[in-house]
């Protein structure tokens, strides 16, 4: 069936065709590159679907030409041109970006600001705009001294150690195992004329536990950002599936980054792309961009979560205890370490801190890479052990009566 | 069946009762006729699922579903032998000294849902539920089933369906799919239905429900959702929650009891309710 409409072109009036043609051709020039079969698809949809209004033709063009709801934000616009004087009702069309080649809106302009806002919706206000005072932090992250590589040598063994590891579901063929691989021991039965002379087993193989770390670069941590840079490097290399964040204003994932073999290098690499180190902080709308992510949300489901700040929340505390108590449900074990709790004295009373206890599964004092390896070890024990939370909830939500008032 | 025009197919949703607005219907008419599979996303609980048990129901169409997880693969989804039946086929030929026979033949041939979707001879509707949650391995599996919907099997050769079978993936966007699959199919979002249809939905789905009653319920569901909670109650929670509430206004409780008394059908965080507590005049104004 399939074959019988490919094959025929599409039998559209002359007009017709030049206007589709016309809008497919605008569509690319815009930013969204649509394959030729999906056209195809497209100008068949026509002729089958027969539309006799503009909307029937328009939800033609979003099934056949659109992949992502993204892809909308261009189509909207570029329909709206060819087809209608007035934008589509069902998604508010983007206002057209800077003209900067002809009479062609700039897709380019267009497509940088939609980027730009999916990374931080809140805009340019909180001073997140590149500026000559960026250039400084150039200089923030010194070359790693011999013993810091050496700490970081350490790390990277002892990481595989202390990350706990889960059963993955997907079995592998193994020398002792739960299930017997049938599929092997049939094929090695055949060729001894049916008769079972061995027996071959699989098993699921053991996985590392995902390790989600989020890194304060606010200005309070200014100290201490370089080691628990450096000690994010040393965990994604030692471990399977190790993700970082770094957060101050706005939240940024560096993994890739931070994946350089060379430390230096990767540091270097992250002066272009945090730009929001030595700002301020805020926590909970940072964990709660964090959330709203599903994509960033699945690095942190079952995973062993560790949060490096100080927790001095300038925003409201209300909703750094929310998310954090989110984050928690979400995560295997929940840990946060601060270079505060360094000093024995240190209790957590600031109202961030006090409130996130009863959602932490461990808070300890790490300032430099030796305590981190210090807390690592101990990581081990914190994660076999059940889960225990360390405060208590104070701010519980009230058993309300739900029934007839 | 494969001439079913763009209203009939609208009918025949809405004769199964589900309320599906121009675009999706669009989308599902266009996959069915080009023969092309159907990606479908939207937030949880807007009928992603539903639209393709629908769909069989209202093309008459046998339902093969594939509920993907991590670990899914080809012997749990396409066939596998059946290899203790290979080996007593063996042993029993050797004793009774008649010639084994095929043992890579259909009779030992057990299928799972890919295969079987291919050899339901009326055409099947296959449904690749969360596709999101197989691993990406699992992914780039299917891209050869998706391009043509056949399946090679080397010892017997390629499967080709008599009739194409109407592919619907369903994703909650857990993680990005990858490109080279999104290209192969027709992609719809699925937004949250307006009032009036959730309206429709909800007395359609709660038999026996007054106008006002659906009117007042869904006005709190659409409340509830602008309060921007954890969760966003979806259409199947509007449903539920009109149908725990009806139990209760059965038995004669005043319909603003009872939707409270159910709350928890429809919101189903700690946080949230205590959300929904805090906004209960506005929630529950009649």
């Amino acid at each position: 069936m399939a074959a019988e409409h490919r094959v025929p072109a599409p039998r559209l009036e002359s007009q017709l065709a030049d206007h589709l043609h016309g809008f497919l051709r605008d569509l690319r020039t815009s930013g969204l590159c649509v394959s030729t079969p999906k056209q195809l698809d497209f100008l068949h949809g026509i002729e089958i679907g027969r539309p006799n209004a503009i909307d029937v033709l328009y939800w033609i063009a979003v099934t056949t030409l659109t992949s992502s709801l993204r892809d909308r934000d261009v189509l909207d616009p570029v329909f709206a041109r060819w087809f209608t004087d007035e934008s589509i009702p069902p998604s508010p069309a983007p206002e057209d970006g800077p003209a900067d080649d002809g009479e062609v809106p700039g897709p380019v302009g267009r497509d940088a600001t939609a980027t730009a806002e999916n990374v931080d919706p809140r805009g340019t206000d909180d001073g997140l705009e590149p500026s000559a005072a960026d250039l400084e932090h150039r200089r923030r992250f010194d070359v790693a001294p011999r013993a810091a590589l050496d700490e970081m040598a350490r790390i990277r063994q002892l990481a595989p150690t202390v990350i706990p590891a889960v059963r993955s579901y997907r079995r592998k063929p193994s020398r002792r195992g739960h299930w017997l691989d049938l599929r092997r021991v049939c094929t090695l039965a055949r060729r001894t004329q049916g008769e079972i002379i061995v027996l071959r087993r699989r098993s699921r193989p053991r996985r590392q536990r995902r390790v989600l770390l989020l890194i304060d670069v606010s200005g309070s941590m200014k100290q201490y950002s370089t080691a628990y840079l450096r000690l994010a490097h040393a965990l994604i290399a030692g471990c399977e599936r190790a993700e970082a964040f770094t957060f101050g204003t706005r939240l940024t994932r560096v993994t890739p980054a931070l994946r350089t073999r060379d430390v230096d290098a990767a540091l270097g690499s992250l002066t272009d792309l945090v730009r929001d180190v030595d700002g301020g902080t805020r926590i909970g709308a940072v964990i709660d961009e964090f959330l709203d992510n599903p994509r960033y949300v699945a690095t942190a489901r079952d995973a062993v979560v560790i949060v490096l700040s100080d927790g001095l929340e300038r925003g409201e505390c209300q909703q750094m205890h929310r998310t954090v108590r989110r984050l928690s449900l979400l995560s295997h074990r929940l840990v946060w370490w601060s270079p505060l709790a360094v000093d024995p004295a240190y209790r957590p009373r600031t109202r961030g801190m006090a409130g996130i206890l009863a959602d932490l599964d461990a808070l300890a004092g790490v300032d430099d890479l030796t305590s981190a390896r210090t807390q690592l070890e101990r990581l081990r024990a914190t994660c076999t052990s059940e889960r225990h939370h360390i405060g208590e909830r104070r701010d519980r939500i009230p058993e309300t009566t739900r029934s007839a008032s | 069946m494969s001439t079913l025009s763009r209203d009939d197919l609208a009918e025949r949703l809405v004769a199964e009762r589900y309320f599906a607005d121009d675009g999706l219907i669009t989308a599902v008419h266009l996959a069915k006729t080009l023969s092309r599979p159907l990606l479908l996303e939207g937030e949880p609980g807007v009928g992603k699922t539903e639209m393709a048990l629908v769909l069989a129901r209202a093309l008459d169409r046998e339902l093969v579903r594939l509920q993907c997880y991590e670990g899914l693969d080809a012997s749990q989804s396409l066939y596998e032998w059946d290899y203790p039946r290979q080996l007593l086929e063996l042993r029993s030929a050797e004793t009774s000294e008649r010639g084994a026979a095929d043992l890579y033949g259909a009779d030992f041939l057990l299928e799972r849902p890919l295969l079987r979707a291919l050899r339901v001879d009326s055409g099947a509707v296959l449904l690749i539920d969360e596709i999101d949650r197989a691993d990406s391995e699992f992914e780039a599996f299917l891209l050869e089933f998706l391009d043509g919907f056949q399946i090679t099997i080397p010892e017997i050769g390629t499967v080709t369906p008599t009739t194409p079978p109407l592919v619907v993936l369903t994703s909650n966007r857990t993680r990005e799919l990858h490109d080279a699959l999104k290209r192969r199919c027709f992609y719809h979002w699925i937004p949250f239905p307006d009032a009036d249809r959730e309206r429709e939905i909800v007395r359609a789905r709660a038999p026996g429900l007054s106008e006002r009653s659906a009117a007042v319920l869904v006005d709190a569901v659409n409340t509830i959702r602008g309060l921007a909670p954890l969760k966003p109650p979806g259409i199947a929670e509007s449903v539920a929650w009109a149908q725990g509430a009806r139990t209760l206004a059965d038995e004669g409780w005043e319909w603003a009891d009872a939707m409270r008394a159910a709350i928890g059908l429809a919101v189903k965080h700690e946080e949230d309710l205590a959300l929904v507590d805090g906004h209960d005049s506005q929630v529950y104004s009649t």
